[in-house]
């Protein structure tokens, strides 16, 4: 792979949301989501395999996976976590790319400028889908903990 | 405060500190000039009209890409100032970056006024009818300086140096909703490709940086539903704007008259 | 070892008037054409031209009272009756053509309801002929114009190469020298024609409205090169330049409604120009804000140490100034901190057009001493005096004449090539080995320096500032004729001090003082030796106009020790010069 001789490119910088507005810092979770989830898919995929494979080949996978101990119950909750958040902000990008919602229409730019497509729609949004999978995801830990017998 | 620090990232990775004395009003332009007037003639950055039109001063200050010349220092809110070339462009030297593919990835969307009749569009004397409403439609997304920040702050410009980016694609828009233009088949194949419109995933950092407020994300989602329109919907092109009639003759209303030639008299030749 | 590049037309210089021209020549050639090249000191669009801000003039509606007598009458009338009748007449004529050669290009002109182009008043104008776009058409122009290059693809683009000198042969121009900052290259381009089109000088000063890179380039090539400049004394001082850089507030403003007000709360233009009040021309405008600042009923700002007047918007609305004046709104808010919807603009006259120039005749030819076309060279826009503007212009005419004189040099550069005359490539010269001797080994010397080249521009700035500013006198020019010679004695102790070859802003900073400070000396003579007042010159000395002596056009031409003056009849062919009252 041939070094990209550009100042600060590359998958880093691209994903580094510091000093921007809210809308890039939800598209780098919306990437890192995603990656969560297609190793989550992965992961699936070859555990459900394991299920045709006998049930010997079962057992031992699920006795691998328990023996991880409580850092499964930590995996499920960001894999969870990562669902959620995903498919909300999923349709919110929907919303944005295909029926150009929440973006605004054209204006005559009046000082001090304030795009409308970072506006009072788009950001009622955004944090609309932030407050709601954060209560999910809380419910989901309290759901995950229940099954431990802990709450 | 009375002294500010400028720590610049030269050529090859260097960081340089510089100290000056802090004046109300001074921008990072002022410190830039300053300390290659006063203190090291070396510092290489482009600047040119100082009043944010011309788009020369493009550079990544405390993380975002900026406009030195707009920027005070009273904002930033620090007294060290971090100040970086343009991220995602080659550097040639200190904060001067290569703004060759930006400026040829405009020219690839061919961002001109296209008509069926060249000849009209060149040769003729008539002025096409437009109205004020039609102008606002675009207007937006001609006010683009190419100052080059929002391509630097686009994460798939930084993934991906095909990507034709922000600034293309908004100015693909305007020709597009442009009643005068006539290119809307042309100007939706080049967007609809693998490196076109279809990478961008709405970051919004384009048009968070825009110092001109053109606002590149609205225009790259209005392109997006052109081409949806003209793929799904199967909708045609619509004709281009219309010479206005000339106005009937006789139609005279006596102006204001200047004074009588005198000609004739005393006059000079000159060659 | 000096590469030479072959093109059949160069243009130097891309703003309004070096796009135009390239335009033209593109439009009207074909695909194998000639070959083209726009060299730019600076990348395109980055030039100056972006911040013209106020509106083109045109006679776009003769059935509604507007004619082209009328503009031409208030052309000449602007220019003190300096300027060549002619040429004006021409200019007039050709105007309305390119505000509708715009639109079809793509320009996003302010419409009336019925959509056709609007027009709004403008200084000077007896008609509301000023063309405008928002308030932001010198930019807009420049969009169009360079997307509209990007049509073609027969033409090169030589972005951040700055021209160092031109040869001139047995009156044929040969070539120009250049710098290519990106390598640090020294190249020899030679061509069969060539526009120069780099601007005005209004860097000279310090409080100015120009870009930093408006350093009067092209007029001291062909200063250098032996040729006559002309009219260089005449420099206008825009009324409203934004405390405390000297940003420009446009005429528009105005045009919209504002009112100048001073320390009193006075509407002050009443006094000095009681029938078009604040709409008079930039000159007579400037000379009243002065005079009220010098008579004490200005406003000191404590940080700068600059006097200033008011520029009232208040009174137009919030609605209008988003409207019509959103770019003003931006910059007095963005570098004063002021909105004008609240608070008065603080504003003081800044420098801002250069009515002088390189001598053309009305195809836009460059002529010698001689009053003979140099064969193969043309100047247009700023950089160029036909003279349009003679000793003042109006406001909106400027970018007219970029766009109209870009046209006509385009067509003459098309036509001479076409025809038998056009003379083929020149070979290399000894003026070229010269040039590369003067700007490499003579800058780079390896002794200590003397001088420091920005220090001798920061005096220069602020002599220029003192003494031949909007009023000058016999004392103060003399200071300043003297005070530039001796910083051009100095100037041949500098040397530059950043070896390195890629982007050496140093070398091209002096570079630039050098024929900053030469032009400044022809200013300054030039200016002494003009004794009356006539337009943009103001003494207070000779306050009157002095038509039998005066009436006459400046030339300088470069000697040794400094410009050699003689002088060049105006053409007046429609009216004779009466006396100038607003």
């Amino acid at each position: 792979m041939k070094k990209d001789p550009r100042y600060k490119s590359g998958l880093i910088s691209s994903l580094n949301p510091f000093g921007y507005n809210v809308e890039r810092w939800s598209y780098a979770l919306h990437r890192v989501t995603g990656v969560v989830l297609i190793g989550y898919l992965m992961a699936h995929i070859f555990e459900t395999f394991e299920l045709s494979m006998g049930s010997t080949a079962w057992t031992n996978t699920m006795n691998a996976l328990h023996s991880l101990g409580p850092l499964e119950l930590v995996g499920l909750w960001i894999v969870a976590g990562s669902a959620l958040y995903h498919g909300a902000n999923g349709i919110r990008l929907i919303l944005n790319e295909m029926f150009g919602k929440l973006m605004g229409s054209p204006i005559l730019p009046v000082y001090p400028y304030s795009p409308t497509s970072l506006g009072r729609n788009q950001r009622m949004v955004v944090w609309t889908i932030t407050g709601v999978v954060l209560v999910l995801w809380v419910w989901a830990g309290l759901y995950l903990l229940a099954g431990l017998g802990v709450v | 405060m009375d002294k500010v620090t400028l720590e610049v990232v030269r050529s090859g990775g260097r960081r340089i500190r510089y100290d000056l004395r802090y004046r109300k009003g001074m921008t990072v332009l002022d410190a830039l000039i300053e300390i290659r007037e006063k203190l090291d003639s070396s510092l290489g950055y482009r600047h040119s009209c100082r009043m944010g039109i011309c788009g020369s001063c493009g550079m990544t200050i405390e993380g975002v890409p900026r406009l030195a010349c707009q920027t005070q220092i009273s904002i930033l809110k620090t007294d060290v100032i971090r100040v970086e070339p343009l991220h995602s462009m080659g550097v040639m030297r200190d904060l001067v970056v290569d703004i060759a593919p930006f400026m040829a990835m405009h020219k690839s969307v061919k961002p001109y006024i296209m008509r069926r009749n060249t000849d009209e569009r060149d040769h003729s004397d008539r002025e096409y009818r437009v109205l004020s409403e039609e102008v606002r439609r675009f207007l937006q997304f001609d006010y683009c300086i190419m100052c080059g920040l929002c391509y630097s702050a686009c994460p798939t410009v930084a993934l991906d140096p095909a990507y034709i980016g922000p600034q293309a694609i908004a100015q693909s828009y305007r020709y597009m909703a442009d009643p005068r233009d006539e290119g809307w088949d042309q100007r939706i194949d080049l967007l609809d490709t693998s490196h076109g419109v279809w990478r961008c995933h709405v970051a919004g950092a384009c048009s968070f940086v825009c110092p001109k407020d053109v606002d590149p994300a609205k225009a790259i989602q209005m392109a997006r539903k052109e081409i949806l329109k003209k793929r799904l919907l199967r909708r045609k092109a619509r004709v281009g704007a219309q010479p206005v009639p000339l106005l009937s003759s006789g139609v005279v209303k006596q102006g204001v008259k200047p004074p009588p030639f005198d000609f004739g008299k005393g006059s000079v030749s000159r060659k | 070892m000096v590469e030479a590049i072959d093109h059949d037309v160069i243009i130097v210089g891309s703003g309004l008037a070096g796009l135009r021209a390239a335009a033209q020549v593109l439009s009207l050639s074909s695909g194998s054409g000639p070959s083209l090249a726009v060299i730019s000191k600076l990348a395109l669009m980055r030039s100056h031209s972006v911040g013209a801000e106020g509106g083109t003039a045109a006679v776009l509606y003769p059935e509604e009272g507007d004619s082209l007598e009328l503009h031409a009458w208030d052309t000449i009338k602007g220019s003190d009756f300096l300027a060549d009748q002619d040429s004006v007449w021409k200019f007039v004529s050709l105007c309305p053509e390119e505000m509708r050669q715009l639109e079809r290009w793509g320009m996003p002109w302010s419409r009336r309801e019925d959509g056709r182009i609007a027009q709004r008043p403008f200084g000077g104008h007896s008609y509301d002929r000023a063309t405008f776009a928002q308030d932001k058409v010198g930019f807009f122009e420049m969009r169009t114009l360079y997307d509209k290059l990007q049509e073609y693809d027969n033409w090169s683009r030589y972005d951040e190469t700055f021209v160092t000198s031109i040869v001139v042969e047995d009156g044929t121009f040969k070539g120009c020298t250049a710098i290519e900052l990106k390598t640090g290259r020294f190249v020899f381009f030679r061509a069969k024609a060539a526009v120069i089109a780099t601007g005005g000088a209004g860097q000279l000063w310090k409080f100015t409205a120009t870009s930093t890179s408006v350093t009067g380039d092209g007029i001291g090539l062909a200063y250098r090169a032996g040729l006559p400049i002309e009219d260089m004394e005449f420099m206008q001082f825009h009324p409203t330049g934004l405390i405390p850089r000297g940003i420009l507030i446009t005429e528009g403003a105005r045009g919209e409604g504002g009112y100048l007000v001073n320390s009193k709360g006075e509407r002050f233009m009443e006094r000095y120009a009681p029938s078009k009040m604040e709409l008079a021309p930039r000159d007579v405008v400037s000379r009243s804000i002065m005079k009220e600042i010098g008579e004490g009923r200005g406003f000191k700002d404590e940080d700068s140490g600059l006097s200033f007047v008011h520029l009232d918007l208040r009174h137009l609305g919030r609605e209008k100034i988003d409207a019509k004046l959103p770019f003003i709104k931006e910059l007095s808010m963005k570098f004063t901190g002021v909105d004008p919807v609240e608070e008065p603009i603080p504003i003081k006259p800044t420098a801002h057009y250069t009515m002088g120039g390189i001598r053309v005749d009305g195809n836009g030819r460059v002529l010698d001493e001689r009053s003979q076309a140099v064969r193969g060279l043309w100047a247009a826009g700023e950089a160029a005096c036909v003279s349009i503007h003679g000793a003042n212009r109006l406001g909106a005419n400027s970018t007219a004449e970029c766009l109209v004189y870009g046209r006509i040099v385009g067509e003459d550069i098309v036509r001479y090539l076409a025809s038998d005359n056009a003379h083929p490539l020149g070979n290399d010269s000894s003026l070229v080995a010269s040039e590369e001797d003067r700007v490499f080994r003579g800058l780079f010397r390896n002794e200590t320096s003397s001088e420091d080249v920005y220090v001798l521009k920061a005096k220069l700035k602020e002599i220029m500032d003192k003494s031949v500013y909007v009023f000058r006198d016999e004392e103060g020019l003399t200071d300043a004729v003297r005070e530039v010679k001796e910083l051009k004695e100095k100037y041949r102790g500098v040397r530059v001090t950043d070896g390195s070859k890629v982007f050496n802003y140093n070398l091209l900073d002096t570079l630039e003082v050098g024929v900053m400070l030469e032009l400044a000396e022809v200013v300054a003579q030039g200016a002494l030796n003009r004794r009356e007042s006539r337009g943009g010159h103001a003494r207070l000395d000779y306050p009157q106009r002095d038509d039998t002596n005066w009436l006459k056009h400046t030339l300088a031409r470069r000697t040794e020790d400094g410009p050699s003056f003689s002088f060049a009849p105006v053409c007046i062919t429609m009216w004779k010069p009466v006396e100038r009252k607003y």
